[in-house]
């Protein structure tokens, strides 16, 4: 067994060198624009993707007692595919489409039984000569939002990319049911990218509030737009008008960390008013708005609130929790 | 353009080691309490609903009753631990809480109504594992032809027909194929077939909800409500109180023309709602012709698995009121297993046994709500609340109760929400001097209308659980189902059962 620690422990420490990307496919078109964007930015070749497809664990409780793994089961005898098989395919092929990509690739399938379930977890892994990998998983959880969480602690990523499915509501709705998306963000120790209607505009908007945090954001932020080659913009919003140069400090500071990786910023400015309303209006001309975490985790951010989620709640652009 | 790869390391967090695995304690333990949050929240109502003093006219035994009652509800609906585990929370109320013997407790945990659902349950994967399924798929199209309207017509009669006897979820497992096959046969584009799809799954689905009232094998919350009765009402020494207990073919005399009544109304609704894109199906019908003709004659066993469901069939008609229904389905499951044709294997992994215990406990702590007047004292003042609106008897009342279950069931499974509701219904029944059969018919049947949610019933629940289907797609075209149902059954209490002496 101790050998089998030191393994484990091996392929953890060889996978914190490499920039790993999760991509959530759920058969939507926001998730597979997430997909294109990761290919964007994971094209060296010390990135791997790995795509995810979770599917809710069969139980017959909800079905009268009967398990759902008997339709499933009968649904396999007919030679149809579960749900999921397709969609990474095609996500697959969307990848494998990117030129960049195009190399030999080695494939390797393993698989892992899942008490009650008949397919349980599945994996394809396809390996390069660079050493650049893509896994295809199809995975079973409890629910969607656990399945990806529980995909992040196999093995750290560095950027979990979901697309925006299901309305978020209020805190009632949080409290009740929360979307995926929000779950996911709430609890993900990594960046984490909920993209929605994710096109190639103006690039990034990094929104800034001075806080060391905020800078450590804008270095990340950065680094994922020189990566994606990708423009970017610099905001603040001050409360009130007097602490305008406030706000016009943080920008300038973010700006210095920026210009000191060699990117040059492409425009900057503040507002004054109330944060998430301002940095949501401003950023409906970008393509990526880019926000810190608060550092607030779990129930604190519950009851506190937090102008990330916020802006994450709200934006009608793709929204970037930068961790 | 030259930009020198950024360095992965700079990527990330430079944090200790030290306080990484603070923060990961930390976060697991705000992420359990998250994820815990209503288990903690029932516990907390119910300790402090424990500790007020007990509301006047109710006994301290049926105030607890009535607690856990409420814990248990919440917890059914929010699920925020295992459902069977709530099952054993409340096996553990009844003995810690209100102090009954634990072999007593055990003995109200199996009646004839929890033998029928272990049976039922048996007896369905016996029939799903007999692979009949392209032979009914077959029988549909040739009598359908291969216009869409004919065919998803024929699939919802056919589906509620046979999950009429066997049970909605039995059937809704052996179409699930048929339904899919149909669609990617005709095209390979989910996105050119998404409506096609709808309806064709969505006539499973519903054609199997509508039927599961059918009959008292149609689903588990049928057994229920007869087991109630029977527990309520009976007394032996009473022969008045005879027509409390309801046989299988007293239920279908009250139930089954609504079933059928219900069915051209799938169809319309399913229509009007998606507009699939293709009219007609004759080329997926040509290639399902040729993978059916692959499967050879009827096999002996076919026939032998078709006579042994039949006889099954004719133990419930005529001697169910004798021996017990669940007898017949224990009877019946046994059969299957002795003349080889399901192995127990397949048996074991696909009932969730769980199921069994859940109603057990429910039914259990149902009867705990009669016993100690918790379900009078609800009751009464239920129709308090309702008077005001004029809803506390008759027609208002019905339709009161009705929504009431709607609602209910809509939020768990709607063989716990019969098994909660179904003591308190009863006594309100009584209570205002309503028909007992008519109010319990009305809340049986009313639970098959969670069409809103992928929850609500287990057909559509295992249809969901294909893929071709999204959430929204339910809200979209329960509503409409769920309006039609209701307004069907209220017209049949109002005009047909009082016609059968309820």
């Amino acid at each position: 067994m101790a050998d089998n620690d030191i393994d484990l422990q091996q392929i953890y420490e060889a996978r914190k060198n490499r920039f790993r990307v999760l991509v959530c496919v759920d058969g939507s078109e926001e998730s597979y624009g997430g997909l294109e964007y990761a290919s964007s930015v994971a094209n060296l070749a010390d990135s791997d993707i790995v795509l995810l497809y979770v599917r809710p664990i069969d139980q017959g409780l909800r079905s009268g007692g009967l398990q759902v793994r008997v339709a499933r089961e009968n649904m396999l005898s007919w030679g149809l595919e579960l749900p999921g098989i397709k969609y990474l395919k095609k996500g697959l092929d969307q990848l494998m489409a990117d030129e960049t990509l195009a190399s030999e690739w080695g494939e390797k399938i393993s698989h892992t039984d899942i008490v009650g379930d008949p397919l349980g977890d599945n994996k394809i892994e396809y390996t390069n000569e660079d050493g650049r990998m893509i896994v295809l998983k199809l995975k079973t959880a409890p629910t969607i939002a656990a399945g990806i969480l529980d995909q992040y602690e196999l093995g750290p990523y560095d950027l979990i990319i979901l697309g925006e499915s299901g309305s978020w509501g209020g805190w009632t709705k949080s409290l009740w049911d929360p979307a995926v998306a929000e779950k996911v963000a709430m609890h993900a120790p990594c960046s984490v990218l909920v993209t929605r209607d994710l096109k190639r505009g103006n690039g990034y908007l990094l929104c800034t509030d001075g806080s060391d945090r905020a800078l450590e954001m804008v270095k990340k932020a950065g680094l994922y737009a020189m990566r994606t080659r990708s423009k970017v913009s610099v905001m603040s919003v001050a409360l009130d008008v007097e602490s305008e140069l406030e706000a016009q400090n943080n920008v300038d500071a973010a700006v210095a960390v920026l210009k000191d990786m060699g990117v040059e910023p492409m425009s900057t400015f503040t507002r004054v008013g109330n944060p998430f309303e301002e940095i949501n209006s401003a950023g409906e001309d970008y393509a990526i708005i880019a926000v810190g975490d608060t550092g607030k985790t779990g129930l604190k951010r519950f009851f506190l609130g937090s102008v990330s989620f916020k802006v994450m709640e709200h934006a009608k652009k793709s929204v970037m929790v930068v961790r | 353009m030259n930009i020198s790869a950024p360095k992965i390391s700079d990527l990330q967090n430079g944090d200790g080691i030290g306080a990484k695995t603070a923060k990961l304690i930390s976060d697991f333990s705000v992420h359990y309490m998250w994820e815990k949050k209503w288990f903690f929240i029932a516990m907390l109502i119910g300790a402090i609903m424990l500790s007020l003093p007990t509301p006047d006219g109710l006994s301290r035994e049926a105030w607890i009753v009535l607690t856990m009652s409420l814990m248990a509800t919440i917890l059914f609906v929010t699920e925020p631990i295992p459902l069977p585990a709530v099952a054993l929370l409340i096996i553990l109320g009844q003995v810690f809480l209100l102090g009954s013997a634990s072999s007593d407790v055990a003995k109200t945990l199996w009646n004839d109504s929890v033998l029928f659902i272990l049976g039922s349950l048996m007896l369905a994967v016996a029939v799903v594992k007999q692979k009949l399924d392209k032979r009914i798929a077959w029988i549909i199209v040739r009598m359908t032809g291969t216009k869409t309207t004919r065919i998803c017509f024929g699939i919802s009669v056919v589906s509620g027909l046979l999950a009429s006897f066997v049970g909605e979820h039995t059937v809704a497992a052996m179409m699930l194929p048929v339904g899919i096959t149909l669609v990617t046969l005709t095209s390979d584009d989910p996105k050119k077939v998404r409506n096609l799809a709808a309806v064709l799954l969505f006539s499973i689905a519903y054609g199997c909800s509508v039927a599961g009232i059918g009959t008292p094998s149609g689903g588990a919350r049928n057994a229920i409500m007869i087991g109630y009765w029977r527990e309520f009402f009976y007394d032996p020494s009473n022969p008045e109180t005879q027509r409390f207990i309801i046989d299988y073919v007293r239920w279908m005399m009250f139930a089954y023309p609504m079933f059928l009544l219900q069915l051209p109304f799938v169809t319309l609704i399913l229509f009007i709602t998606f507009r699939p894109e293709y009219r007609d199906l004759s080329r997926a019908v040509v290639k399902l012709r040729a993978q059916v003709e692959m499967e050879g004659p009827m096999k002996a066993a076919d026939w032998v698995s078709i006579i042994l469901f039949l006889l099954v069939l004719v133990g419930w008609i005529f001697v169910s009121d004798k021996v017990g229904m669940g007898t017949i389905a224990i009877l019946g499951a046994t059969a299957f297993l002795v003349a080889g044709l399901v192995r127990w294997e397949d048996i074991n992994s696909g009932v969730n046994w769980g199921v069994v215990l859940l109603y057990g406990a429910a039914i259990s702590l149902g009867i705990e709500m009669k016993d100690t007047g918790a379900a009078q004292w609800v009751a009464e003042s239920f129709l308090d609340l309702l008077a005001p609106l004029g809803a506390n008897e008759g027609f208002g009342l019905w339709v009161a109760v009705s929504a009431l279950t709607t609602a209910v069931t809509n939020m768990m499974s709607n063989g716990a929400a019969v098994a909660v509701l179904g003591p308190v219904v009863l006594k309100m029944a009584v209570v205002a001097q309503e028909s007992p059969i008519i109010i319990g018919f009305i809340t049986a049947i009313s639970s098959a209308f969670a069409y809103l949610t992928v929850v609500g019933t287990p057909a559509c629940t295992i249809v969901y659980a294909s893929g071709y289907l999204k959430t929204t797609d339910f809200l979209v075209v329960g509503w409409k189902m769920a309006l039609t149902s209701t307004i069907i059954m209220l017209a049949a209490a109002f005009v047909y059962w009082p016609l059968l002496g309820s």
